[in-house]
C-alpha cells in the first residue's frame, strides 16, 4: 500500500467525488469494484472511507479522490464536512429496495443542496444491484425520471458483476470536465500539489517504513 | 517552543521500523504474543509500569532498546512462550480463588490474555462486572441474568398480533374467568380501534411495530455484513446462521430497551468480539448461554461509550466530536510536531480516521485476534476503557510518525484509514508509556527535564 504522493505529478487533473445514499445500497461495493476490479463482501462503512483512483478519460490523466460515506441517518451530522469542495456527487440507490430510491429525493438531494459548496457540482444517480433482476422493484424508467427531475446523470449498474461500474465514474468525470469552473478547480488542485512537492515527499518508498 | 515538547524516545527509529517486517507474520504474532527469551526484560519493565514506577527518560531508552531486540525476535515462529504460560497460570489461579482480587486480575490481564482454555471469556465477564468477584455467587447471579434476558426476549421479540392476542385473552379473562376457561371455540379476536394495523394513532402497537421493522431490517442487513471474512459470523452454514441470529436478537433487545439510542451502525462491530469470545468458551454450559451473557456485557461496555452513538450529543461535551478533540489534544501534548503536521500542515481532520477508531473500539483497524488483544487492555486498565482507548489511538499515531511527517494529506489519510500491521504488544507498551511520561512530565513541570529537540533529526537524516 505505497504512498500515493510519489505519483502526484503523473496526472493532469484532480477531482473530488462523493458517494452518498442509504445504508447497504452498495456504495462501498461500487467503489471497491471500481478501484480494485474485485468483488468482496464488506462491513458497513462507519464514518468515511477514502480512496484514490487514477484513470485516463478523454485523453486526460485524472486522479479521482473518492469519499465513501456511511449511509445511516445517525452519521449525517458528521458527513456535512465531506461535501466541501466535491466536484462530483454520486447518489446511489438499490433497485431492489424502493425506500432507498424515494430517500434520494426525500433526503439525499436535500443534503446535497444544503452542504455542497460547489454550485456547478455534477450529480449522478446510480441504481445498483441490477444483477438481481428478479427482485427489482424500481424500474429503469422511474430512475431516469427522477434523474431528470433532480438534474442528474443516470446509470444502472451492478457492483457484483461490474456491469457499468467504470462507466459511472468515467461519465461523471467527463461531465465534470465539460464544466469550465470545475475544470479550473481540478487543475488548480494539481498545480498546488506540484508546488507543495518537496524532495522528501518521494522518500517513503525507500524509507524502510512502507508496508 | 514547539520543538522542545517531544521527548527523545518518540523519535527512536524503532517506532517506524517495528511495523515494516510484520506483515507476513501478522497472524502468528497476533495469536502468540512475543516469545519469552527476550521479552522477559520487557515484561518485567511493563510490570514495573503497572506498579506505577516512573521511569526517567534514560531508563526509558534502555527499555526501548530492549524492546527493539524483542521486536526482532518476534518474527521467529514460536509456540506459546514461557511468559504466556506463566500468565495463563497466574490468571487461572486468580480466577480460581474464592474471591477474585480484581486489582491483581486487572494487572495481569492488561498485558494480554492467552487465547487458550476459555480464560478470556471468564476474565472479560469479571472485568465487565457481569460476574461478581465472589465465586460462590456466580451460579445464582448467572441464572438470574440469563432468565432475565429470556424474559426480555419473550416480551420484546414478540410480534404485534401476539401482543394483541394476549391482551385480548387477558381482557376477556378479566371480564369473565369462568367463561374464558370453559370456552372451546376459538373466537375471532376483537381488535380495538387503536390497535388495528391500519390505525394511524402514534401509540398504536402497530405503529411502533412498523418503526421497529425498519430497525430490525437494518440490524439484519448489518449482522449479515459483520466480519464477512470469518466463518464464525458469515456464510450459510448453520453455525454462522445461529450466531447471526444471536447477534440480531441482542441488538433488537438493546434497541427496544434503549429507545433514545436504538440501533446505530457499528454496534454490531462492538458486539462481535464479546459474542465470539463467550460462544467459544470450552465450558459447554457457558457457551450455550453466550447470547444472554453477551447481552449484559455489551450493555456494560457500551455504557462507557453510548454517548458516541447518540446523534443528539454529537456537539456536546460527551459526544463523539468531543472525544475526537480529546485525542487530538493528547497527541498535541505528547508530540506537538506530529499534531501540527497532521492538523495544520496537511489538514487531516482527525474525524476522518478517528471517528471509526473510537466508535468501533479499534475493531476494524487490526485483524480479529489483534483486536481481542487490544480489548484485553481496554477492559482491564484501571483508567477505564475510554482513557485507555485514547492512549492506544495516540500511540498508533506516534508509532507511524515518521511516515506521517513525510506524507501529504492524501498519503496520510490513506495510511490512517488503512493502519499498517503492527505488533500489538508493542503498541500497547508504547500506549502505556504515554501515561508514564505524562505523569513524569506533570511531576517535573518546572524544568521540563530531558525533553530534547528531535525536530532537526527528523525529516532529513532519517527518511
Amino acid at each position: 500500500m505505497g504512498s500515493s504522493s510519489g505519483q502526484s505529478s503523473n496526472y493532469d487533473l484532480s477531482f473530488k467525488i462523493l458517494l452518498i445514499g442509504d445504508s447497504a445500497v452498495g456504495k462501498s461495493s461500487l467503489l471497491v469494484s471500481f478501484i480494485s476490479n474485485s468483488v468482496e463482501d464488506l462491513s458497513p462503512t462507519i464514518g468515511v472511507d477514502f480512496k484514490i483512483k487514477q484513470l485516463t478519460v478523454g485523453g486526460k490523466k485524472l486522479k479521482l479522490t473518492i469519499w465513501d460515506t456511511a449511509g445511516q441517518e445517525r452519521f449525517r451530522t458528521l458527513t456535512s464536512s465531506y461535501y466541501r469542495g466535491a466536484q462530483g456527487i454520486i447518489l446511489v440507490y438499490d433497485v431492489t429496495r424502493r425506500d432507498t430510491f424515494t430517500n434520494l429525493s426525500d433526503v439525499w438531494a436535500k443534503e446535497v443542496e444544503l452542504y455542497s459548496t460547489n454550485q456547478h457540482c455534477v450529480k449522478m444517480l446510480v441504481g445498483n444491484k441490477v444483477d438481481i433482476d428478479s427482485e427489482r422493484v424500481v424500474s429503469r424508467e422511474e430512475g431516469i425520471a427522477l434523474a431528470k427531475e433532480l438534474g442528474c446523470l443516470f446509470l444502472e449498474c451492478s457492483a457484483k458483476t461490474r456491469e457499468n461500474v467504470e462507466q459511472c465514474f468515467e461519465e461523471l468525470a467527463l461531465k465534470i470536465m465539460e464544466v469550465p469552473s470545475l475544470l479550473e478547480e481540478g487543475s488548480t488542485l494539481v498545480k498546488r500539489n506540484i508546488l507543495k512537492q518537496k524532495p522528501e515527499y518521494q522518500a517513503p518508498s525507500n524509507g524502510g517504513c512502507c508496508s | 517552543m514547539v520543538k522542545k515538547r517531544v521527548p527523545e524516545w518518540l523519535n527512536s527509529s524503532l517506532w517506524s521500523s517495528s511495523t515494516s517486517n510484520e506483515d507476513d507474520h501478522r497472524l502468528s504474532v497476533a495469536v502468540q504474543p512475543p516469545p519469552s527469551s527476550t521479552t522477559t526484560t520487557t515484561s518485567q519493565q511493563s510490570n514495573n509500569n503497572n506498579h506505577n514506577h516512573i521511569h526517567t527518560s534514560k531508563e526509558a531508552e534502555v527499555v526501548v532498546e530492549a524492546e527493539a531486540e524483542a521486536e526482532i525476535e518476534t518474527h521467529a515462529p514460536a509456540g506459546p512462550s514461557a511468559e504466556d504460560i506463566s500468565r495463563q497460570a497466574q490468571l487461572l489461579s486468580e480466577i480460581s480463588k474464592k474471591v477474585v482480587n480484581m486489582r491483581e486480575l486487572r494487572r495481569i490481564a492488561s498485558q494480554g490474555i492467552p487465547d487458550t482454555a476459555g480464560i478470556r471469556s471468564t476474565v472479560w465477564k469479571l472485568l465487565l462486572g457481569y460476574l461478581p468477584p465472589d465465586r460462590s455467587l456466580w451460579p445464582s447471579e448467572m441464572a438470574k441474568k440469563r432468565s432475565q434476558y429470556k424474559q426480555f426476549k419473550d416480551e420484546l421479540l414478540m410480534n404485534p398480533s401476539e401482543v394483541t392476542r394476549r391482551m385480548d385473552k387477558f381482557k376477556s379473562c378479566e371480564k369473565d374467568d369462568s367463561k374464558c376457561e370453559s370456552r372451546c371455540l376459538l373466537s375471532r379476536s376483537e381488535i380495538t380501534h387503536g390497535e388495528h394495523p391500519l390505525s394511524l394513532g402514534k401509540t398504536s402497537i402497530w405503529n411502533q411495530f412498523f418503526q421497529d421493522t425498519e430497525i430490525i431490517e437494518q440490524i439484519d442487513r448489518d449482522v449479515k455484513r459483520t466480519h464477512p471474512d470469518m466463518h464464525f459470523f458469515s456464510g450459510n452454514l448453520p453455525f454462522a446462521k445461529s450466531n447471526q441470529e444471536a447477534l440480531k436478537n441482542i441488538l433488537i433487545v438493546f434497541a427496544k430497551l434503549n429507545p433514545g439510542i436504538r440501533y446505530v451502525q457499528g454496534m454490531n462491530e462492538i458486539l462481535a468480539p464479546l459474542f465470539y469470545v463467550f460462544r467459544n468458551d470450552p465450558d459447554e454450559e457457558y457457551a450455550a448461554s453466550a447470547e444472554a451473557d453477551t447481552f449484559f456485557c455489551f450493555v456494560e461496555l457500551l455504557s462507557g461509550f453510548r454517548d458516541h452513538f447518540c446523534q443528539q450529543l454529537d456537539n456536546s461535551v460527551v459526544g463523539i466530536r468531543s472525544t475526537i478533540t480529546k485525542l487530538s489534544q493528547l497527541l498535541k501534548e505528547h508530540d506537538e510536531e506530529l499534531w501540527r503536521h497532521l492538523e495544520v500542515t496537511t489538514k487531516v481532520n482527525p474525524q476522518f480516521y478517528a471517528f471509526r477508531w473510537i466508535t468501533l473500539l479499534l475493531t476494524q483497524e487490526f485483524n480479529f485476534a489483534d483486536s481481542l488483544h487490544i480489548w484485553d487492555t481496554l477492559l482491564s486498565d484501571l483508567d477505564g476503557p475510554l482513557e485507555t482507548l485514547l492512549r492506544v489511538c495516540c500511540a498508533m499515531l506516534i508509532l507511524i510518525r515518521r511516515r506521517l511527517l513525510a506524507g501529504d494529506f492524501t498519503s496520510n489519510l490513506k495510511l490512517l484509514q488503512n493502519y499498517p500491521p503492527t505488533n500489538i504488544s508493542h503498541l500497547l507498551y508504547v500506549a502505556n508509556k504515554l501515561r508514564v511520561f505524562f505523569q513524569e512530565r506533570i511531576r517535573n513541570m518546572p524544568d521540563e527535564p530531558k525533553l530534547c529537540n528531535l525536530y532537526q533529526q527528523d525529516g532529513q537524516s532519517q527518511i
